[in-house]
């Protein structure tokens, strides 16, 4: 609803916008970011580390190489350890066989300084992904002409039902702030059945990945708060802009925290857009 | 030779001819009153400069007066109405003319006496009270030129805006959930068309406006901050008139007469924008398409039913629609009802009853083969009062009485297509039952000491049928199991009960000085769970229940009110201080829409407020207009907000300055000037950025509110030509109005994120990246605005 408001917005109001230069605040001290990634498939599993930086400094952000990285089985000795790699700027297990299974709850911690941040999920069962196809449509409101991709699955589940699609398009991860797919059961989950389609216009022989993820109800809030914020423009039809709800506590000194843990099953689909199979 | 004696010939032929036939031509005409087109009988006429050789009306007002060389001007006079002065020219002379008089008690200034007494801030016992003439509304330069109520009374002292643009009032630190805005006694639930652009009351339409910032009457409840008491206008009871006026965005039409015979009359009248038909004209296809309008319809039918008893019916229908591309369609309606009947028991008795009905619906449709679907959404207020007032004495008068209101908050309705993926949602529906009982006493303690002392009692039930949820330790939490309860039609759910004591005092220290003192208490059982500053037409309404209590409101004001030079100036300054209790506010990304747990979504607080108001204002003469200053502080404490500490809210501006000028310089040219200074809006700035989900996203402190937006200032300026009365029925005028005179650019929001390639527009879509810095963009609005506007009356 957002987005027609902001539309409403800029057709009535006779809008004007130009770059400016505002004095902002700074934090007193930088505030650690993690964000952990933990899944039944390897190549996802990592701990990312860094620091948050003021506003107009355009340089990276700082990563963290120095922290103690584990993930844990509560009421097991199981103990996952992390290391840091270079070349990916973030930790990883330091068995890459190492995976989330399901039903298991899984403890994060990580050891930065005198900080301590500590943060839990279940891997839950995944939903099932029957198809996916692909349509040409025309041009409709909000969408442009091309190929659109539909996602035909069943989800079996009462609760839990907190889901996530990322679209990588040619080995590019469609990363704006409209590009997120995040579902609840709020308005059933027949749509998904019937055949989900995806809100991006796709060209003949693009190479489309699909990656279907089912998260714990914390972590899918933090994304949906974040892509608030993402859109927050801070005038009259926003709420205050506030900080996505992380679910990393700090367990040890004192310390801020940002970011979020997902524990998740993820279900990947590879398609190539081709005209005679539309 | 022959040829110049013959031209001198011809010249004085044609000399002669036509004094002869001036000599003999004679004017006819008839002079009528405007009000009721009643003869009027002994007017003078006369050629202009030549009052002796003038003649006087029959008994039926017509006249006959020699002709002079045309074109002349032929002026008419009649004790107690307006001279009228209309050039004749030959064209007109060859037929009867028809001269209308206005009376000189309907011109605007003596309206304004008759309405207010020159000492009445001085002598009454009101405090936080602000009555604006609707003709100096109409004088105030307007956005798009369209004459506003609620913006209008932005320009009050304790009033703020939250944004520019909207009509949203936020009075003395209250929330704009808090006013209680009413016509004719029923409440309007959404008094804004366009998204708040625009107020739905069309000031054709009005009689009065009364603005309770402080000490509302015993007789009025309901909301914790304000009441907006607006009265439509009585049709006259002699002749059919009618006013409009065309406009850059809308047109309206106004028309009043007798309605069976001289007891009875009526009032009808209607606006309509027609902004879709600028969208035709773009040549972008996607807002070619597109529908955006709205209309209201407003009518009053009073009868007199004798010696003791009048009854008026009122009603107002307002909608909205925003319709794009045949697949999504908005709109929204109001609709409210009143019957009043005023009954006279004796000279010093009277009773008032009034029943209303007050209806907010919208409905959202999607047309989508898929994911189609029509959502919907009803709430209802029904209502009665009455009122039994006596005066006692020469120095004592009561009233007393009881208001009773249901509310039906329907269910919240969202029905898919019938090949839609998606899933029905009906919540339960929410209802109460406020019964209120109230008295108050006017009592004048000595010449220069008076009281006034109310007690308004509300006992409120929320009742089926309707299914409350339990939650582990009473503290709702959408994350946890929960069970519920089922209750019937009608059967009690849960109780408030709550005494509202209000009680004034005035100190006449002499006819030009008085000082005033008031405390007053309020309940709110309903509220807007939503915490953006603008009001929205699908905004969630709750109705007090188990988990939501209802807003307490207590208000302390001090004030002293002088009159200077024959009471043509009036100086007041007020203080205040109010106390919130059970205010609301939402979690972080709470969804309240489509919940039927939206107790889960709510933070619950309390609220205080502070300033001091001062309004110098000049009620009469060529020149009227006021300068108000406020200085004041709102803050907010929620838990769950703001880390549990205490903050301003967005329209929190502790410095507003208003200035309006209204001049007349001549009966056809008048002007208005108005100049706006306040603090900025509070607000967040992001105070660094991170990186997360491949995003770089600003980060806020966690305390809100921290930042302040560029102080807002802003002039607007109007100038209106009236065409000079020459006594024809039909009068028109231009008004030229610039909406922010000198171009100041108020930022309407700031968006903080990544600048592309150096460019603010470029978007990553638009190709390749070759650069990429934070950044801030503003967008602001309406910068020099200028409008155009016919008003017409006949």
């Amino acid at each position: 609803m957002k987005r027609v408001w902001l539309l409403i917005v800029s057709v009535i109001f006779f809008s004007c916008q130009e770059e400016v230069f505002l004095p902002l605040g700074e934090k007193d001290q930088l505030v650690p970011t993690i964000e952990g990634i933990w899944t039944d498939n390897g190549i996802y599993n990592s701990v990312k580390i860094t620091l948050s930086k003021d506003y107009y400094d355009s340089l990276d952000s700082k990563v963290i190489t120095d922290a103690e990285v584990v993930i844990t089985i509560p009421g097991t000795e199981k103990v996952i350890p992390f290391r840091y790699f270079g070349a990916t700027k973030s930790y990883r297990p330091v068995n890459p066989a190492e995976r989330a299974v399901v039903g298991e709850t899984y403890q994060l911690f990580v050891k930065w300084k005198d900080f301590v941040f500590r943060s839990e999920g279940v891997m839950l069962e995944p939903p099932t992904v029957d198809s996916v196809t692909w349509k040409f449509q025309e041009k409709r409101l909000f969408r442009d002409e091309g190929y659109y991709i539909k996602v035909y699955g069943k989800v079996p589940f009462k609760q839990d039902n907190n889901y996530r699609i990322r679209v990588i398009e040619n080995d590019t991860l469609k990363n704006q702030r409209d590009d997120y797919l995040l579902f609840d059961d709020t308005f059933g989950l027949k749509f998904f059945e019937q055949g989900l389609e995806l809100g991006y216009a796709f060209k003949e022989n693009d190479r489309v990945r699909l990656e279907l993820y089912r998260m714990n109800r914390d972590a899918f809030d933090y994304l949906n708060q974040l892509v608030n914020l993402l859109f927050s423009d801070g005038g009259l039809f926003s709420p205050p802009p506030q900080n996505p709800e992380s679910n990393i506590k700090v367990v040890q000194g004192k310390s801020e925290v940002l970011g979020y843990f997902m524990v998740s099953p993820v279900l990947a689909r590879t398609v190539v857009i081709q005209a005679k199979y539309d | 030779m022959p040829f110049l004696r013959i031209s001198v010939l011809i010249f004085c032929l044609a000399t002669c001819l036509r004094g002869y036939s001036q000599g003999n031509q004679k004017i006819k005409g008839q002079v009528l009153d405007a009000g009721n087109s009643g003869a009027l009988i002994g007017a003078n006429v006369y050629w202009e400069g030549k009052t002796s050789t003038g003649v006087v009306t029959d008994l039926e007002g017509g006249f006959e007066i020699q002709a002079e060389p045309l074109p002349a001007k032929l002026v008419i006079s009649y004790i107690g109405y307006e001279k009228s002065i209309r050039l004749i020219s030959q064209k007109d002379a060859e037929k009867p003319l028809r001269f209308f008089l206005k009376p000189e008690e309907l011109r605007l200034e003596e309206i304004i006496i008759q309405e207010r007494r020159p000492d009445e801030q001085i002598k009454n016992l009101d405090m936080g009270k602000a009555s604006v003439p609707i003709e100096t509304i109409k004088n105030i330069p307007a956005l798009f030129g369209e004459v506003d109520l609620l913006r209008s009374l932005q320009l009050l002292p304790g009033v703020q805006t939250a944004g520019e643009g909207t009509t949203g009032l936020f009075v003395r630190g209250g929330s704009a959930d808090q006013n209680l805005v009413q016509l004719d006694g029923a409440p309007v639930y959404n008094a804004s068309h366009f998204f708040g652009i625009f107020s739905v009351f069309n000031p054709d339409a009005l009689k009065k406006v009364d603005l309770y910032k402080g000490n509302m009457p015993a007789n009025f409840g309901g909301r914790a901050s304000s009441l907006i008491d607006i009265t439509l206008l009585e049709g006259n009871k002699e002749q059919l008139h009618g006013n409009g006026g065309i406009g850059s965005i809308s047109s309206r039409l106004t028309l009043d007469g007798p309605l069976f015979g001289k007891n009875s009359s009526f009032i009808i009248s209607g606006r309509r924008t027609y902004a879709d038909l600028f969208l035709k004209l773009s040549s972008d296809e996607n807002l070619k398409n597109n529908k955006l309008n709205f209309h209201d319809l407003s009518g009053k039918f009073s009868f007199i039913l004798g010696e003791k008893d009048k009854l008026s019916v009122s009603t107002y229908q307002g909608s909205d629609f925003l319709g794009l591309d045949k697949e999504f369609g908005l709109g929204w309606t109001n609709w409210v009802s009143s019957v009043n009947w005023n009954h006279v028991n004796s000279e010093n008795s009277f009773f008032d009853l009034q029943a209303y009905h007050s209806r907010y619906s919208y409905k959202i449709d999607i047309n989508d083969p898929e994911n189609g679907f029509e959502w919907s959404n009803l709430l209802t207020e029904s209502g009665i009062k009455a009122i039994w007032t006596r005066n006692l004495n020469t120095k004592t008068s009561a009233n007393w009485g009881l208001h009773s209101q249901y509310y039906y908050f329907a269910p919240i309705d969202l029905d898919p297509d019938p090949d839609s993926g998606i899933q029905a949602i009906k919540t339960n529906p929410k209802n109460g039952l406020l019964n209120n009982l109230f008295a108050s006493l006017s009592y004048e303690i000595s010449p220069k000491l008076s009281t006034e002392a109310g007690l308004r009692w509300g006992l409120y039930n929320q009742l089926g049928e309707g299914v409350e949820y339990t939650y582990p330790n009473d503290i709702p939490n959408r994350n946890l199991e929960t069970d519920s309860i089922a209750f019937g039609k009608l059967e009690p759910m849960e109780f408030y009960q709550g005494l509202e004591p209000r009680v004034a005092f005035r100190y006449l220290v002499n006819e030009k000085l008085s000082f005033k003192a008031a405390y007053n208490r309020n309940f709110q059982y309903v509220q807007i769970a939503s915490n953006s500053s603008a009001g929205l037409p699908i905004d969630r309404w709750v109705l007090a229940d188990r988990y939501t209590q209802p807003i307490r409101g207590d208000q302390f004001s001090l004030g002293v009110f002088k009159n200077f030079d024959r009471n043509r100036w009036e100086f007041s300054l007020e203080g205040y201080y109010k106390d919130l209790q059970n205010v609301i506010d939402l979690r972080n990304g709470a969804q309240v829409l489509f919940t039927d747990q939206v107790e889960t979504e709510i933070l619950s607080g309390e609220g205080w407020a502070y300033g001091v108001e001062a309004l110098l204002r000049k009620n009469t003469g060529k020149t009227t207009g006021w300068l108000a200053y406020t200085w004041s502080r709102t803050w907010r404490q929620i838990a769950g907000v703001s880390l549990g500490e205490s903050y301003n809210p967005r329209y929190d501006r502790p410095h507003d300055l208003t200035f309006v000028l209204n001049h007349e310089f001549s009966p056809a040219w008048s002007a208005g000037l108005t100049f706006i200074y306040t603090s900025g809006l509070a607000v967040s700035f992001p105070v660094g950025t991170y990186e997360v989900d491949n995003q770089k996203v600003p980060l806020y402190s966690n305390y809100r509110n921290q930042d302040r937006f560029p102080d807002y200032h802003r002039m607007d300026a109007s100038v209106t030509w009236r065409n000079a009365d020459k006594g024809r029925k039909w009068r028109g005028s231009w008004n030229f109005s610039i909406y922010n005179l000198y171009g100041r650019k108020n930022p309407f929001a700031y968006e903080f994120r990544d600048i592309y390639n150096n460019d603010f527009r470029f978007e990553p879509s638009d190709g390749k990246i070759t650069s990429s810095r934070p950044g801030v963009v503003m967008t602001y609005l309406f910068t020099i605005l200028p409008s155009i506007t016919y008003n017409f009356q006949f």
